[in-house]
């Protein structure tokens, strides 16, 4: 078991034929990803990397039964990909595009509202399956399959957890990259919702950083289920100064100064086992 | 990207809101001259033009510059020539500037208003609603700067929506909160949705009046003005883009942004060169907590340009105050072997004085790690983040 995405799931690759989707999705057929179909407005008919290539994301999903969509479109493209995404009705959108407008943001979480379409990102790596399915830029290489979810705001943190959890012995659920842009699709509370229903789950790594409450409503939620599978949280930003910004309004939003000694403190009253050392992660792993 | 005082006025007033009249002046006697305006009858308010806020209640580096704000009310003419004169060119402390402080390049010249009470207005993104916020605030007898930090939930939040105007009631609830009288009404009305469209049509992700003044007869005036915009969006906005002010950045943020990369800089030593903030973030904690500071970070993202990515590391290299180099870079849509060839091509040109700690992981991590040991230069190469800090703490207090 797993989340989101296993070796069933039908994956439509959204820009197919760009340098960077035909990189990564060569990469992820060669890791046994079952992406059945390219969308490319202006190239349906065509065949790229064995796969057909169609206009839309109603054609792709209509012919090949697809339900979840990887897209490497560039940042201005965002927006219309993701509302084609979720007029198909698909289940999943993961977007890797860094630099989508804020605008475009509050418009596609404004489309998502009530939709079917979960999406993930933008400006991350993606999500993977060990062994299974590898939706982004994931280094497969470094993957193994275990019982351990990872959650992250921070790509390259990512990857720092998933190493801690294979030095530990163990291996990987499923691990979502959420990203860390201004506004983003899933959050930490939607994907720690799905790891405690997951059987094949049986705790979780999170990785936080400064900015934003998110953190401290991830510990809300976690402080109020009943039945909690471990979590291990690594929170980074300590050492960043406040300041460097303008105005007030930023804080005034997430009440008040939130410091990453506030978050790791919400955090570790909800339960959480926090570390003030990403690396210190596997030795507490190991105790598992 | 942020502007000016004087540049967030303009736009402003061209979504309805008043403003009063002034002018910006990079001389004394260009400020001298837009006071003698017919328009502008004094007092005057002489503002120095630093993109931060708490300007009047900052300080000058430059003792010359007299002990007073950023702020000051004059009452001749000819004290509007010599405060600015004292002003120009020296450097402004803010609470939002840190202890360097900025330079202070031109200054606003405006007629002073007379109001009978103001407040503060803003709008920004909740990240976690996901919505448009509009924040108002009484300030009565505290700044914005003391509430946001003690009191931020006293503050009024009305949700707005994208593709709206601000609702009547909405409106009212403002009218209501801060207890002004009924004759500011159409012009509270007026004032939001013109904040509200400006940020919208804009691309802003945060505007800032703070204060607005109401006058007797009712009127608003923002007597103060701040936006901030989306850098991801300025490619729609070729207007903004223009207002740029070059003055504000160091020459090494300025390449680093030729780049699309981001670049920061701190007081410590060791100058990181990482693939996203996260990774920076936890860099500079471990470094902190062996008692080592971070000099500066370069984020080179998913670059994938070997001539940029070396571009990137050369403005690392140059900076006086690195006396190490930890490159750490985790590859999934980046490549670690495009990194060493950008480390490789960087060194030849500037040359490598300072101990140099890299650390690859993910994508073409092999490759990369051959590369740089083909090269026979004295890059030391470590497996894990931890390793890799030790080892350049090592390297530093040996060269030391």
């Amino acid at each position: 078991m797993s989340i989101l995405v296993n070796k069933e799931t039908k994956v439509i690759c959204q820009g197919i034929t760009g340098t960077q989707a035909t990189f990564h999705i060569r990469r992820s057929l060669d890791y046994g990803t079952n992406v059945v179909a390219g969308v490319t407005p202006g190239k349906g008919g065509e065949t790229h990397l064995g796969l057909p290539v169609f206009d839309s994301v109603a054609e792709a999903k209509a012919a090949t039964g697809g339900t979840a969509s990887i897209m490497y479109v560039p940042a201005p493209y965002v927006k219309d990909a993701v509302k084609e995404a979720v007029e198909a009705e698909l289940d999943l959108a993961v977007c890797i595009a860094e630099g989508v407008p804020v605008k475009d943001m509050l418009e596609i979480k404004a489309m998502l509202k009530g939709s079917k379409t979960r999406l993930i990102g933008p400006n991350t790596p993606g999500i993977i399956t060990p062994a299974q399915a590898r939706l982004g830029t994931f280094p497969e290489n470094i993957m193994q399959s275990g019982n351990i979810g990872i959650i992250s705001r921070s790509s390259t943190l990512t990857y720092e957890a998933i190493l801690e959890v294979n030095q530990a012995g163990l291996g990987e659920s499923t691990v979502v990259g959420l990203g860390d842009d201004l506004l983003i699709g899933m959050d930490f509370v939607d994907v720690l919702e799905l790891f405690h229903k997951d059987k094949a789950t049986k705790a979780i790594v999170m990785i936080g950083q400064s900015g934003s409450t998110f953190e401290e409503t991830a510990a809300h939620y976690y402080k109020n289920l009943s039945r909690k599978k471990p979590l291990y949280a690594f929170v980074a930003g300590n050492a960043i100064p406040f300041g460097h910004k303008m105005g007030y309004a930023g804080e005034i939003i997430s009440n008040g100064y939130v410091s990453v000694q506030d978050k790791k403190d919400a955090l570790e009253d909800a339960g959480v086992i926090v570390f003030d050392k990403i690396n210190d992660i596997h030795t507490e792993l190991q105790k598992l | 990207m942020n502007i000016h005082e004087y540049q967030a006025k303009k736009i402003l007033s061209q979504y309805g809101i008043k403003i009063p009249k002034g002018g910006v002046a990079y001389t004394p006697t260009e400020a001298k001259k837009i006071a003698a305006r017919s328009s502008l009858r004094g007092p005057w308010v002489v503002k120095a033009q630093i993109q931060s806020g708490a300007r009047k209640d900052g300080y000058f580096i430059e003792k010359a510059a007299g002990s007073r704000g950023g702020i000051r009310i004059v009452k001749s003419r000819k004290d509007v020539f010599t405060q600015t004169e004292k002003m120009l060119g020296a450097t402004l402390v803010t609470v939002q500037t840190g202890p360097k402080g900025k330079p202070v390049s031109r200054v606003y010249i405006e007629n002073f208003e007379k109001v009978i009470g103001t407040f503060y207005a803003g709008i920004a993104v909740d990240r976690v609603q996901a919505t448009l916020t509009l924040l108002i605030s009484r300030l009565k007898d505290k700044e914005i700067t003391q509430i946001a930090v003690s009191n931020p939930e006293q503050i009024l939040r009305i949700p707005l929506e994208l593709k709206k105007e601000v609702r009547p009631e909405q409106v009212q609830k403002i009218l209501d909160y801060l207890k002004l009288s009924p004759k500011s009404a159409k012009a509270l009305e007026i004032f939001v949705n013109g904040l509200h469209k400006a940020f919208i049509e804009k691309d802003a992700t945060m505007i800032e009046v703070n204060p607005a003044g109401v006058k007797k007869s009712g009127e608003i005036v923002a007597l103060d003005a701040k936006i901030s915009f989306d850098d991801n969006a300025l490619y729609r906005h070729k207007d903004i883009s223009r207002l740029k002010d070059d003055y504000e950045n160091s020459e090494r943020e300025l390449q680093a942004a030729k780049y699309r990369f981001t670049y920061s800089e701190f007081d410590g030593s060791v100058g990181c060169i990482v693939n996203g903030d996260g990774i920076a973030l936890a860099a500079m904690d471990l470094l902190r907590s062996k008692g080592v500071g971070t000099a500066c970070f370069l984020n080179v993202k998913g670059g994938v340009d070997k001539d940029n990515i070396a571009s990137g590391i050369k403005i690392i290299m140059t900076n006086p105050r690195v006396e190490g180099i930890l490159i750490n870079i985790l590859g999934g849509f980046l490549r670690c072997n495009l990194i060493a060839d950008g480390i490789l091509s960087a060194a030849s040109e500037v040359g490598l004085n300072v101990p140099l700690v890299v650390r690859f992981e993910g994508t073409n991590k092999e490759e990369a790690k051959e590369i740089l040991e083909r090269s026979k230069l004295p890059i030391i190469i470590a497996e894990t983040m931890e390793e890799a800090v030790d080892k350049l703490i090592e390297a530093m207090e040996e060269s030391d």
